[in-house]
């Protein structure tokens, strides 16, 4: 193990740049009423005549209570589309995500779209060496500071696993998030009722109490569905317990066309939303009015071995969802970046993700995950949170309205400058040169008159963050608290 | 061998980025701009013609001023689309406001060798080696002679078609044809690959790009050069290149109006010379850097610049050339493909009818063989990510849904098997070793260049077409070879 990593004093106190949320004029509909409408219908279905299996006890007691038909013998709960409907409709399309300092708040459903970091990785290219190794708590650390910098990051999945810390990593990975960034935490591994105790336990130190904590929830919990159309004993149990607290919940569908989903898009999106609904459902018969959010990242089987591909050709499920949801009146955690590249940095990492921001700014997700991994998800290079960060910001610059004035269009100037001149010289052009170019991490110069290898610029930047920004730290005694919830989760559940 | 059908993009969404009162307001700027400042034309001939079409013209200054009636009378007689013909009736691009087709980039000066990987500088056969690569792609819908055939000094550009129409069957668009005696070769050229002059007239089989020079001016050889072709017949698109804040105003906004102005400025002559002539719009801002002053293709900024020019081209009612793969990266990796991949999603979205840009690196300057390869993949990417999404019964598959049930699998289903066939895989990434390791995309794309120019030989050119086009090229280099000699260099 690892000692547990907290900020140490800093050199020198950088500022943390305010949200860069995407706030665009641009909508785009990409479903129809109709095709909406008929995807719903075919969700409707599923789930009244299908069904979704609930291994648990505690899950299927409630459902029964209010009226879901419950086969015991199988687990698997039936909802009357009515039922669906009159439960959703208890579901709040606004809510706070709350951060350790309430200027980077996230109000979901502002009308603007906040991305935050890739989760759960398994291993990481040192920071030093450059070697790949297994992830740890550390990395869980050190990947916050460098979100917490980042303006275009609004909240913090902890990017991997602290695999240093067996069965109690999810709650390490809560304190690393904490320890180095005062953004929101959003953990996609908190499973299970004892687990998810604990962490609300640690969120109730930062909080101040268990009320202040259902008013400014600091973190939320992301539960993994299990296509096709089963929820997971321990994440449905976790989400039962942090939805009597508060905390926001979201149901998160993975269908994979082929092997656990029908090989046709529509039908994958069908029965992920089932799955994603059933859990919303039970949250919503469970506590009225509970904070939860939809969330269907669909992939596909590669034909020739069955593998898991995030990106194909296709990348419409990173839109099509976020109708879905939104026309159940949920808000969305948006799916985007998380390339299959092996290779941070390079062409394939880049054509795969480069305009998933793009696309999802249109749709208007309210959150969207996760930026910064490779491999599918599961290999950490430093430098790829900075170049996602890039594509990023391009994104955010497209989705910007244009001016068109009379300064702007600059006639005047136009006229004074004449054919076959220059602007040089204009006092217009030395007042709008200084935001007419964003300089992205493609062109820093290089000494010999070039630009600089953006990946080498992506990497300097990662040094210069974690050498200069510290967050503010938890206090002692909320640190010294933290500790022993840990150090009391490690006996009880390791 | 067969060249395989040409796959465009046929956007199911439309996006709009300028709203009406803004496409207004930059009209009436790029008006107020040619009615009152006017654009500098260095051509006697062509201010004559100027001149006899009402415009007011300073001969002391070569300042040409329209007024806002006789733009838009003439831009009235554009037409709205049109068909760029290919050697094989089966690839012609059809601009009818359906479909995006994009083509390579053009004009680069190094060429990364093939075989020894080595920069050198480009030539004919290069020309033609591209053409064959890009004739194999479906992605590539026409071709710009992608390099300049260095080995031929003046007459550069006629050896490049000659080099691209005997490699590929499509539509072929020369951005280097430039002066009325050049233009007259290159028209006896596109007639002889047409076979006659109705062919000539309803699916010519050249189309010619003109730069401008901003700020505000034209290119003496490049319109007189555009007047030969607009009247045979060839479609002639217009470009402006102004770059914000060295030859623009520093505003995305003041830059778009003055290159428009630029290209508004020669179509109104086309269609003032040759009314109804086809005509296309190109309007290709840069950014200076400002700490250099250098050209850059891309800012963060650049993805909106680029494609508002779409939505003013279409506001003049005519076809757009858009420029899609803009990317000042040195070589194929992250930048090249970070910053292609929303230009060209926008310009599909907006509606463009043709793109450029595929294949060329650093500046537009040089080519890296699988850089066509990793292009060509992008536009497949955004081709379907723009399809519709098919909710019928079949895709949403609750029978199947239904037979499976919770906690199952899906691949028995005959369903499934059939599915399976209709998804789209990139041909380049998720590309497995022998060993089982993952191959680099970038280096697959040149394994399929090897193996494109190793078997892809497109139909050949007739034999007498080839020889009289070989003739016209000799008679050329006589002419005009004679005449750049006697002038005492290249012109």
């Amino acid at each position: 193990m690892t000692a547990v990593t907290r900020p140490s004093e800093p050199t020198t106190r950088t500022d943390r740049p305010p949200l860069e949320p995407i706030r665009t004029p641009f909508r785009m509909r990409f479903l129809s009423d109709d095709q909406l409408e008929r995807m719903q219908a075919a969700t409707l279905e599923i789930l009244q005549r299908v069904g979704v299996k609930f291994p648990s006890t505690m899950a299927l007691d409630v459902l029964e209570a209010h009226g879901v038909a419950v086969d015991r013998a199988t687990q698997v709960a039936r909802f009357e589309p009515d039922l669906v409907l009159r439960a959703l409709a208890s579901a709040p399309r606004t809510f706070t995500l709350a951060a350790r300092e309430p200027a980077y708040d996230i109000h979901v459903g502002d009308g603007a779209t906040y991305f935050t970091t890739d989760g759960c990785g398994t291993e990481t290219i040192d920071f030093d060496t450059r070697e790949l190794r297994p992830s740890c708590k550390a990395d869980v650390g050190e990947m916050a500071r460098i979100a917490d910098y980042l303006p275009s990051i609004g909240f913090y999945w902890p990017m991997v696993s602290a695999r240093d810390f067996g069965v109690t990593a999810p709650l390490h990975e809560l304190d690393a998030s904490w320890a180095n960034t005062v953004k929101h935490v959003q953990s996609e591994t908190v499973m299970g009722a004892r687990e998810a105790g604990y962490a609300l336990e640690m969120a109730t130190v930062l909080a101040g109490s268990r009320e202040a904590l259902r008013a400014r929830p600091l973190f939320s919990d992301v539960i993994c569905t299990i296509a096709p159309l089963v929820q997971d004993h321990a994440g449905i149990e976790a989400a039962l317990v942090l939805a009597a607290a508060g905390i926001p919940v979201g149901f998160l569908s993975m269908p994979t066309l082929g092997t656990t989903a029908p090989a046709t898009l529509a039908g994958a999106l069908a029965m992920g939303d089932a799955e994603i609904i059933s859990g919303c459902v039970l949250l919503q018969l469970a506590f009225p009015g509970t904070p939860v959010f939809h969330s269907l990242m669909q992939a596909w089987a590669d034909p020739r071995s069955g593998a898991y591909v995030s990106y194909s050709l296709d990348s419409r499920m990173r839109y099509a969802p976020i109708e879905q949801a939104h026309h159940w009146g949920l808000p969305c955690l948006g799916s985007a970046y998380g390339t299959d590249a092996p290779v941070a940095g390079t062409w394939a990492a880049g054509v795969e993700v480069a305009s998933d921001p793009f696309w999802i700014g249109f749709t208007g997700a309210e959150i969207v995950t996760g930026m910064g991994l490779s491999r599918t998800y599961t290999l950490l290079y430093p430098e790829g949170l900075l170049l996602d960060e890039d594509a990023y910001q391009r994104a955010r610059y497209a989705h910007m309205a244009m001016d068109v004035d009379d300064e702007t269009l600059a006639v005047d100037v136009v006229a004074s400058v004449g054919p076959a001149g220059h602007f040089l010289y204009e006092p217009h052009t030395r007042d709008h040169m200084r935001t007419s170019m964003r300089r992205a991490l493609t062109h820093e110069p290089a000494p010999d008159g070039g630009f600089r290898d953006p990946v080498e610029v992506a990497r300097e930047r990662v040094a210069w963050i974690r050498a200069n920004h510290h967050p503010e730290p938890a206090a002692a005694a909320q640190q010294a608290e933290l500790a022993r919830i840990l150090a009391a989760a490690g006996r009880e559940l390791g | 061998m067969d060249t395989p059908p040409l796959r465009p993009i046929r956007p199911a969404h439309r996006l709009r980025v300028l709203d009406d009162g803004q496409l207004a307001d930059l009209r009436a700027a790029t008006l107020t701009i040619l009615d009152e400042v006017g654009v500098h034309c260095p051509s006697p001939e062509i201010r004559a013609r100027y001149a006899a079409h009402g415009a007011r013209v300073d001969a002391e200054t070569g300042i040409v001023r329209l007024s806002p009636d006789l733009v838009l009378a003439a831009m009235a007689r554009a037409p709205r689309g049109y068909t760029m013909g290919a050697r094989s009736a089966a690839h012609d691009a059809v601009l009818d406001g359906t479909a995006m087709y994009t083509a390579t980039d053009g004009c680069g000066v190094t060429m990364i060798d093939p075989a020894t990987r080595r920069r050198r500088p480009s030539v004919a056969a290069d020309v033609g080696d591209m053409a064959r690569v890009a004739d194999a792609l479906p992605a590539v819908g026409f071709y710009w002679p992608m390099l300049s055939a260095g080995d031929h000094r003046a007459t550069a550009p006629l050896h490049e078609l000659l080099a691209s129409y005997a490699n590929t069957v499509k539509h072929v668009q020369t951005e280097t044809v430039m002066g009325a005696p050049m233009a007259r070769w290159a028209v006896e050229m596109a007639r002889v690959v047409a076979g006659d002059e109705a062919t000539m007239r309803a699916r010519p089989m050249l189309s010619a790009l003109i730069c401008t020079i901003a700020p505000l001016a034209q290119d003496a050889e490049g319109m007189e050069g555009a007047m030969v072709l607009a009247r045979a017949g060839v479609p002639v698109g217009f470009m402006s290149m102004a770059t914000t804040g060295s030859t623009a105003p520093a505003t995305i906004a003041g830059t778009l109006a003055l290159g428009d102005a630029e290209i508004v400025a020669a179509l109104a002559l086309v269609q003032l010379e040759v009314p109804g002539a086809p005509v296309f719009h190109s309007l290709m801002t840069g950014v200076m850097d400002p700490r250099s002053g250098g050209y850059l293709a891309t800012s963060r900024d650049g993805a909106l610049a680029y494609t508002a020019g779409i939505e003013i081209a279409h506001h003049w009612g005519v076809p757009v050339l858009a420029g899609v793969y803009g990317t000042d990266a040195p070589a194929p990796g992250w930048q090249s493909a970070a910053e292609a991949a929303v230009a060209l999603t926008v310009g599909a979205l907006l509606g463009a009818e043709t793109g450029s840009g595929m294949g060329l690196l650093d500046g537009c300057t040089v080519c890296y063989p699988e850089q066509l390869v990793l292009d060509a993949d992008l536009h497949e990417r955004v081709r379907a990510n723009l399809a519709a999404l098919d909710t019928s019964p079949e895709a949403i598959a609750l029978d199947v849904i239904r037979r499976v049930g919770p906690r199952a699998h899906f691949l028995y289903e005959p369903h499934t098997r059939d599915g399976m066939r209709r998804l789209e895989f990139s041909a380049l990434t998720g590309q497995v070793a022998a060993d089982g390791s993952a191959r680099d995309a970038v280096d697959v794309a040149r394994a399929e260049v090897d193996r494109i120019l190793a078997t892809h030989h497109p139909d050949p050119l007739d034999p007498a077409q080839s020889r009289e086009l070989e003739r016209i090229v000799a008679a050329a280099d006589a002419d005009l070879g004679a005449a750049t000699a006697a002038a005492g260099g290249r012109s």
